[in-house]
């Protein structure tokens, strides 16, 4: 008995070391409910359209699907995301406007408003 | 026209005229001027030649802003050929040397010897005034003579990803060339 009672225990802590590590291992980890992601595509030297209705606290994700690296870097220095081909990256929107550029290629601009 | 930028001008009016003789005369499938080995080398060696060419602006160039834009064209332009070497091995084309190739790198060769005899502003001026003119010319080439001959889809989309790289790369060109006035 008891060694079965180990066992399951230990079948249990397994599981569970498993699936909290490929939760976190997940590319879009959990929001705060009510928070929303908006998604910037990156493609052929180009931002995708902007966001609109972007609040405080919802997430910013660019998502790179060009052949070559980019970046999302505030003008302002608040954030500079690295985004190599074929992955995404994210911040938490603060209020005010978002002046962001491609520190790779400065002809990438991009500007959001957060309400 | 400097004489690299004149050859490639001169080889792709060629191939242009040879493409529309080839396809005046009434015939089932007419061969294209340049077939894909081919285009996928011309375009290989234009990337080559801009990678070699930002070599020589990063040992030589003191300027921050004409460094960053060489720092762009060898990235870019490896990250570029790297697909391109990707995709003819998946194709199983091999890619073939032909004139139009052989005079780009003889000219830029030559360009490149032009420009090792200058330094400072005179320097950081004609490596960015070529770069404007270089991307100019390959973009024209890319749209009118190698993207339409192109005869495989995916080789032709990458041709045509490459344009709108390169067309962004012509406009920080110009901008820089425009700051260094």
């Amino acid at each position: 008995m008891l060694r079965t009672t180990i066992l399951l225990a230990g079948l249990l802590a397994l599981t569970g070391g498993i699936l909290p590590a490929s939760a976190s291992n997940a590319k879009r980890p959990a929001t705060t409910p009510g928070h929303h992601v908006h998604v910037i595509v990156i493609d052929q030297m180009q931002y995708g359209p902007m966001p609109t209705d972007v609040h405080a606290g919802d997430i910013i994700e660019w998502a790179n699907k060009d052949i070559l690296e980019h970046s999302a870097t505030a003008r302002d220095g608040h954030f500079d995301v690295d985004l190599k081909p074929g992955t995404s990256g994210r911040i938490t929107a603060t209020a005010g406007t978002l002046a962001f550029f491609c520190k790779f290629h400065p002809t990438m601009t991009g500007t959001l408003v957060v309400k | 026209m400097n004489k690299p930028l004149l050859a490639l001008a001169l080889a792709f009016g060629i191939a242009s005229v040879a493409s529309v003789q080839a396809q005046t005369p009434p015939a089932a499938s007419p061969a294209p001027a340049i077939n894909d080995a081919q285009i996928a080398h011309i375009a290989y060696t234009a990337g080559v030649i801009d990678v070699t060419a930002a070599k020589q602006a990063l040992q030589k160039s003191h300027n921050k802003a004409v460094r960053a834009f060489a720092e762009e064209m060898q990235r870019d332009h490896t990250a570029v050929n790297e697909q391109a070497l990707a995709l003819v091995k998946k194709l199983g084309v091999t890619p073939q040397d032909n004139p139009t190739s052989q005079s780009l790198a003889s000219g830029a060769a030559d360009e490149q010897k032009k420009l090792a005899t200058l330094s400072g502003s005179a320097y950081d001026k004609a490596y960015v005034d070529n770069e404007v003119a270089y991307h100019k010319t390959v973009n024209g080439a890319l749209s009118g003579t190698l993207i339409p001959s192109a005869q495989n889809a995916e080789l032709k989309s990458l041709l045509e990803t490459g344009l709108k790289l390169f067309q962004s790369h012509q406009m920080h060109a110009e901008h820089l060339a425009q700051s260094l006035k």
